[in-house]
């Protein structure tokens, strides 16, 4: 399983969205994406990748697209 | 050290200052072990004067597959909120997996519940607990519980 599919699984895991829509996704954008939510897919994230993100990254974790430049600094490349 | 932050053992006076858990929505009685940020061993006497019991039922008085399930969460809930940081904090359901009944309980029962966190990080727990009545499985789940207080940290900048 690629890095791309692995965190596309995460979001679908997390948020019960198809596999298609998680590239649209942003914080409150859809309302499984809240507060309690946004935890769960950080800590289901790090296990996946076993990574710890920082404080800062998880708040500015704000969408699908800028959670994969995140994850960057650890990393987590999502290269084709 | 018994009823205090991080302590090792508490009563109903203890519970009732580290969780905000009240009566009739409170259903452990005792915790007689204790590791503060691991473990809670829980009791929970139930005996017909609970108030589900004339209605839960009539002819039949069981214990209900809720108040089990919040028995099992109440007790989990003391293996975090026993930590000094936390004592008397409040909490909220994130999820509940597998919870799994295979006895019933009945008035005369004392429940014993075995809680284990399996993680603890930015205000979130998940973990097991399992009940049992002498000795014999009858409840058990997967939790997940959130501290409010910690999670406002980490919400995402909008």
């Amino acid at each position: 399983m690629s890095n791309l599919d692995t965190y596309t699984s995460a979001f679908v895991d997390a948020f019960r969205v198809d596999a298609n829509q998680v590239a649209a996704l942003a914080y409150q954008s859809i309302e499984q994406w809240d507060s309690l939510g946004h935890m769960q897919l950080m800590s289901d994230l790090e296990e996946r990748f076993d990574i710890e993100m920082d404080i800062d990254d998880i708040t500015d974790f704000s969408s699908f697209s800028k959670g994969k430049e995140i994850l960057g600094k650890y990393g987590v490349t999502f290269d084709a | 050290m018994h009823n205090e932050p991080g302590g090792s053992s508490f009563d109903i006076k203890g519970i009732l200052k580290a969780q905000c858990n009240r009566s009739p929505m409170l259903f452990i009685d005792r915790v007689c072990e204790c590791v503060p940020g691991q473990s809670a061993r829980s009791e929970k006497n139930f005996t017909y004067n609970e108030w589900f019991f004339p209605t839960h039922y009539e002819d039949d008085p069981n214990v209900p597959g809720f108040v089990l399930v919040e028995s099992l969460t109440q007790s989990f809930l003391m293996a975090f909120l026993s930590l000094p940081e936390h004592f008397g904090s409040r909490t909220s359901f994130l999820n509940i997996k597998d919870a799994t009944f295979r006895r019933r309980v009945v008035p005369g029962d004392r429940l014993v519940i075995d809680s284990q966190i399996a993680s603890f990080k930015r205000g979130i727990a998940r973990g097991t607990s399992i009940g049992r009545v002498d000795g014999e499985l009858a409840v058990s789940a997967e939790v997940t519980i959130g501290l409010p207080k910690i999670l406002e940290q980490y919400k995402p900048k909008t």
